[in-house]
């Protein structure tokens, strides 16, 4: 048996959610999935606590370094070892089943471990007093130690637990992708669904993974040095040129805007490999491959550059012509957008669909994902940049993303859950996830939205001024009703049944 | 309209012009073919085709419009009309350290262009003007280490205090990072 296998079925609440089938001879595509997939979840419960506490902190005034703290590890934990390692683990799942090959080996156990390692070295950094958003704010952290705000050893440590989940974005899962699609043996009996890299179903998990492992490059050479210099190996006055904020900056942005559209490719991907699937006639084949492929292409010709509409607000020393090219091909996504908007809608006008719980979430974490990109394009334009950026506008926009992405990796794992697991969903369940994921997610974006336009801060923790608390308030209702959501989509994994026997209505039937 | 279209709010507003036709082309779209008729559609391909021509074509005329109409309100086309006009500019320059701002002058003319010019010295700060009425007219972004300072070149119509915040996460004192300008009437 798979030592991830072994893991997951020893873990206490969460294991019994995702054990893994052991009779179907597919534990080589489901193991390191599955443990990767249940991590992911027990950081969202950390994630959730911690994103109430939030709010929590401005209604009963308590110290404002608990909202920093707070705002640090929400951030962080959310985006990382949640929203992209159940990216990861859905998707090598995906991977392996199409292509046929397994995963197993160190790569995945590397990819594992330095994402959790990595998180959990962070929330200790946290704990420790290192409250620097997750977004890191370099120099910050060595500004802070400085002045004494934080000691040196959470800086060094903080930086380590990052350093080791950059390493599994940037090199161990992309190479892990590239190493199953490109070489090794194909063995029938791990198929499941055979797909071509010309599939749109696949197109875009190789393009993200190259994206992340290109966009991510500048930012291993800077973080490694920055590393080399805190662990006292390389001497500062060495390498001075790669600890100027402003090179650590760029490098930052270039990764991690395109990490964004890294996980949009995958998931859009993912998307067309799905939507097919639940077609009421059976016919299992999109609108047009071609046209859903060019979306993926424009989408990601795009993104690369428009990672410099995060500088537009420091001009002139990003360049006038700079800004301008961020602001177009940020524009540009949205033609990519566009595109799969069609793609999708005629795709579903053609063949009506099966509206299963799995199918909604994607389509409804998709209309999420519509509505941050219409929030993301409008705030990369030069001139609304200027009233919007470092509002809760882009709070706004950044929440929106990662659980739009989630929501849609969530129906997928829907999907997926009966041939990892052997068992399978209430859809009744499955549809009240949905609903409050739904309500939540678009009420808390379109507060979020709401408080950046009426100029409230983001990373603030004095919303008790101009007002600002009434989005607070509201966040606040948002906040629980995506609670309830997640708690449903729990609950619903523990009453998971095996597939041979009924469930939902079905008992209610009998 | 277009005064309005590039603030705060009718960020907002374009946002929702955006959406909403598509939310409830949605709600039309998987309604119509999930629940009242699941079944094949009888549209033929030509038109469907026809129709993305139509749909590709608005989605560009959008990309277009918008970003051509906010070429006026774009406060890099300021900066560099001030610097080829040679129209007077009340200068003031600031630097912001963890937590305040160091500001050559605080008070202000009405009417008058000014040209803000911005230093961190520690780390990344913000430096954010909001109007008396809690509108937020711009926000600068100041990175340390660079040889040039942020520049944003701003004329204040109304007389009045207004507050100044950092915008740019700089730690445990963020919120506290606050200051005032006073603009008066022009003489």
């Amino acid at each position: 048996m798979s030592i991830a296998s072994t893991i997951v079925q020893n873990t206490p609440i969460f294991g019994k959610m995702f054990s893994v089938d052991k009779s179907t001879g597919l534990e080589e595509i489901n193991a390191w999935p599955a443990l990767m997939i249940m991590a992911s979840f027990v950081w969202l419960a950390v994630a959730g606590l911690l994103g109430l506490v939030m709010p929590a902190t401005q209604l009963f005034a308590l110290d404002t370094s608990w909202f920093y703290m707070t705002l640090t590890l929400h951030g962080a934990a959310l985006s990382f070892p949640f929203g992209f390692q159940l990216m990861v683990g859905v998707g090598l799942h995906r991977s392996g089943g199409c292509v046929g090959k397994p995963v197993t080996g160190w790569l995945p156990a590397l990819t594992f471990i330095t994402m959790n390692l990595g998180a959990a070295l962070l929330t200790v950094a946290v704990l420790m007093g290192l409250s620097v958003s997750a977004v890191v704010f370099y120099p910050l952290p060595l500004v802070g130690a400085k002045m004494g705000v934080w000691s040196m050893s959470s800086v060094v440590l903080g930086f380590t637990g990052i350093y080791l989940v950059l390493a599994s974005m940037i090199l161990a899962y992309p190479i892990l992708v590239i190493k199953m699609m490109f070489f090794g043996k194909k063995r029938e009996d791990l198929v499941l669904s055979e797909r071509t890299l010309n599939d749109p179903g696949m197109l875009g998990m190789i393009l993200a993974s190259l994206t992340l492992l290109i966009a991510g490059a500048p930012l291993v050479v800077v973080g490694t040095i920055v590393m080399g210099v805190l662990y006292g190996i390389v001497p500062a006055s060495m390498v001075a040129w790669a600890l100027e904020p402003v090179v650590f900056q760029y490098a930052f942005y270039i990764f991690a805007h395109n990490m964004m559209e890294a996980m949009a490719l995958m998931i859009t991907s993912a998307m067309y490999a799905t939507l097919p699937l639940y077609l009421a006639d059976g016919t299992r084949k999109l609108f047009s491959d071609k046209l859903a492929n060019l979306a993926l292409w424009v989408l990601l010709l795009t993104s690369i550059t428009s990672f410099l509409h995060h500088f537009i607000t420091m001009y002139p020393s990003q360049p006038a012509m700079l800004s301008y090219w961020g602001n177009i091909m940020s524009w540009g996504t949205g033609i990519g957008a566009a595109i799969t908007i069609f793609s999708v809608f005629a795709t579903i006008w053609q063949h009506g669909l099966r509206a299963e719980p799995g199918i909604i979430a994607v389509l409804m974490g998709w209309t999420l994902y519509i509505l941050d990109g219409a929030s993301a394009i409008i705030t990369s334009n030069v001139a609304w940049a200027y009233v919007l950026h470092g509002t809760m506008w882009q709070s706004g926009h950044f929440m929106t993303v990662i659980f739009s992405m989630s929501l849609m990796w969530m129906g997928v794992f829907y999907h997926h859950y009966p041939v990892m697991t052997g068992r399978k969903l209430d859809p009744v369940l499955g549809a009240w996830f949905v609903r409050l994921a739904s309500i939540g997610g678009i009420g808390a974006a379109l507060v979020m939205l709401a408080g950046g336009s009426a100029g409230m801060p983001r990373r603030y923790a004095a919303w008790n001024q101009e007002g600002w608390m009434l989005y607070g308030n509201l966040l606040v209702i948002f906040g629980l009703i995506i609670a309830a959501s997640f708690i449903v989509y729990a609950y619903s994994l523990m009453k998971s049944r095996d597939i041979s026997s009924p469930v939902g209505r079905q008992v209610a039937a009998a | 309209m277009l005064d309005f279209l590039f603030t705060g709010w009718g960020a907002f507003w374009m946002m929702l012009v955006m959406v909403v036709p598509f939310g409830l082309m949605f709600y039309y779209v998987i309604y119509r073919k999930s629940v009242v008729d699941s079944g094949p559609s009888p549209t033929p391909r030509s038109k469907l085709s026809r129709l993305e021509g139509y749909w590709l074509s608005a989605a560009f005329v959008i990309f277009v419009g918008v970003n051509l109409a906010s070429l006026k309100f774009m406060p890099l086309i300021a900066a560099a009309n001030a610097s080829t006009s040679g129209e007077p500019l009340q200068e003031i320059s600031l630097t912001a350290t963890s937590w305040a701002y160091d500001i050559s002058n605080r008070q202000i003319e009405a009417g008058k262009p000014v040209r803000f010019s911005g230093k961190a010295l520690d780390t990344q700060h913000g430096f954010a003007v909001y109007h008396p009425d809690g509108r937020l007219l711009f926000t600068m972004l100041m990175m340390p280490g660079l040889t040039k300072s942020t520049t944003v070149i701003h004329t204040f119509k109304d007389p009045g205090t207004y507050k100044v915040r950092c915008l740019e996460y700089c730690g445990i004192a963020h919120h506290a990072m606050a200051d005032e300008l006073t603009v008066v009437k022009s003489n």
